[in-house]
């Protein structure tokens, strides 16, 4: 047999290291990258339930003559009244302006009533009566509207409900079906368990008591995690008095325990 | 990174195997690529060198400057056959190419031996990178899958089918397959292009074999 050549791979072992290198280099890079960021924000996702609206008087704030409300009916020529009463420094002149001509014309047909000057003394104490009552009827509307933006949504101007019309109850309704939606979870044929939640002036949960239980271990633990969950996104009630709620829970969903 | 550390055991198993998978193909990558790419240099020069020299002998002194190309190898067997040939014969060592047509079929012997050594070395570790691109895709799957059960297992014990528990772990499991992916499309690509390079390296192994047997072969013709 003759002396074959015969060549080594030589260079493999320094190819692993430098394989191995850019691996760990690009693994660094990546780590570094994701350590810079900036954290991911996660924006909240907000349902509006469009069967189930989340007020009492879903007509709160909407213009209705049937509300039997009396004051709908004047204040609209009223308020375009108003802003007129603005120029009313140039009113006067412009009505002495204009009855001082009828004034000439009755002096010229009977002069011997009154004089001139007490004429104009007349008119003038007039002038400043109905001025007075202008001025008198635009602070009393200023003062309503004043009253009536007091506390948040004041709805349109002949509106027939007023910001009560949005339900805390109704609201908390809401939170517990969207939260009730993501954990619901059953073992048994129609579970319905009652809860009585009760929240407190600030807004935070204090309290849950089951009234009723399902028997269904799964569905009841689904039932307390979406009051957890729901009780996150609490305001605190109105007139921040301490709120109690009867909830049922069922298959279907949620619904205030009427009692 | 947090998408590695919180996946399950066998998706960091698999994980780990298709980094090896990875590292090994990227190894070989390199290593491919300068043998290929010097093995093509150096036989353009060699090449060269053969048609400008007169002599085998001359070659044969000055063949190490290109000891990376295959074509060398085959000059070599080639040459050193055709000696022991005519050292056979009893001729002496100036007359190596007067012989006869029994030494040529030994010299086309050793030359195709030294071909198919050269295929077997060129091709040496092509089949991993093979391996590689066919198997890391169907590996990298095969943790999502894995991934995907043990996400769903852990929202049926939660009892929650929410957004947020739901997408970390397919996220989780997904990484698995990129990470095949990574390591498969480099590799397949990189098989082809050697896979045509070694071609082309192979049919100038064929035609160098071709040639130096006709010169030998017009050599003895000619004495």
């Amino acid at each position: 047999m003759g002396a074959r050549t015969s060549k080594v791979d030589t260079g493999i072992g320094a190819c692993f290291t430098a394989s191995a290198v850019i691996h760990m280099a690009v693994f660094l890079l990546l780590a570094w990258y994701g350590s810079h960021m900036p954290p991911m924000k996660i924006q909240e996702t907000y349902y509006v339930d469009v069967v189930n609206l989340p007020v009492a008087a879903p007509r709160a704030g909407n213009p209705s003559p049937k509300a039997g409300n009396s004051q709908p009916a004047p204040a609209p020529p009223k308020t375009p009244a108003a802003p007129m009463a603005l120029p009313v420094p140039a009113k006067p002149a412009t009505a002495a302006l204009t009855a001082k001509p009828p004034k000439t014309s009755a002096a010229g047909k009977n002069p011997s009533v009154e004089s001139s000057a007490e004429f104009a003394e007349r008119m003038a104490k007039l002038e400043r009566q109905a001025e007075a009552r202008q001025a008198e009827d635009a602070l009393k509307r200023l003062r309503e509207k004043v009253k009536n933006q007091g506390s948040g949504r004041s709805g349109m101007p002949a509106a027939s409900g007023k910001e009560e019309g949005s339900s805390y109850e109704a609201y908390i309704k809401s939170r517990l079906i969207d939260a009730f939606r993501d954990t619901i979870s059953y073992n048994s044929k129609n579970p319905r368990m009652v809860v009585r939640i009760f929240i407190d002036a600030n807004g935070k949960l204090s309290r849950k008591k089951t009234e009723s239980s399902s028997g269904d271990p799964a569905f009841e633990i689904s039932v307390l995690r979406a009051i957890d969950l729901a009780s996150e996104k609490f305001p605190p009630p109105p007139n921040h008095r301490m709120f109690e709620l009867g909830v049922i829970f069922n298959r279907e969903g949620v619904s205030p325990n009427q009692r | 990174m947090a998408l590695i550390l919180g996946s399950s055991i066998i998706v960091k198993l698999v994980l780990i195997l298709l980094l090896f998978f990875s590292v090994v193909s990227w190894a070989i990558i390199l290593f491919k690529f300068v043998q290929v790419h010097r093995a093509n240099g150096e036989s353009d020069r060699f090449m060269d060198f053969f048609w400008k020299s007169k002599r085998f002998d001359t070659i044969a002194a000055q063949v190490d400057r290109f000891a990376n190309s295959p074509l060398t190898v085959l000059f070599n067997e080639g040459y050193g056959e055709l000696k022991k040939v005519v050292e056979g014969n009893g001729a002496s060592e100036g007359s190596a190419l007067s012989t006869d047509l029994g030494g040529i079929e030994n010299v086309s012997r050793a030359l195709r031996r030294a071909t198919n050594s050269e295929i077997t070395r060129l091709e040496k570790y092509l089949t991993f990178l093979a391996t590689t691109g066919s198997t890391s895709p169907f590996i990298g799957l095969f943790g999502t899958v894995w991934g995907i059960m043990t996400a769903f297992e852990g929202i049926g014990k939660t009892g929650s089918a929410s957004l947020a528990v739901v997408a970390p772990g397919i996220a989780e499991a997904l990484i698995a397959t990129a990470i095949g992916l990574v390591a498969a499309i480099p590799a397949v690509m990189a098989y082809n292009h050697f896979q045509h390079k070694i071609r082309v390296l192979i049919n100038e192994m064929d035609s160098f074999s071709t040639e130096f047997l006709n010169i030998v072969q017009r050599n003895i013709s000619g004495k």
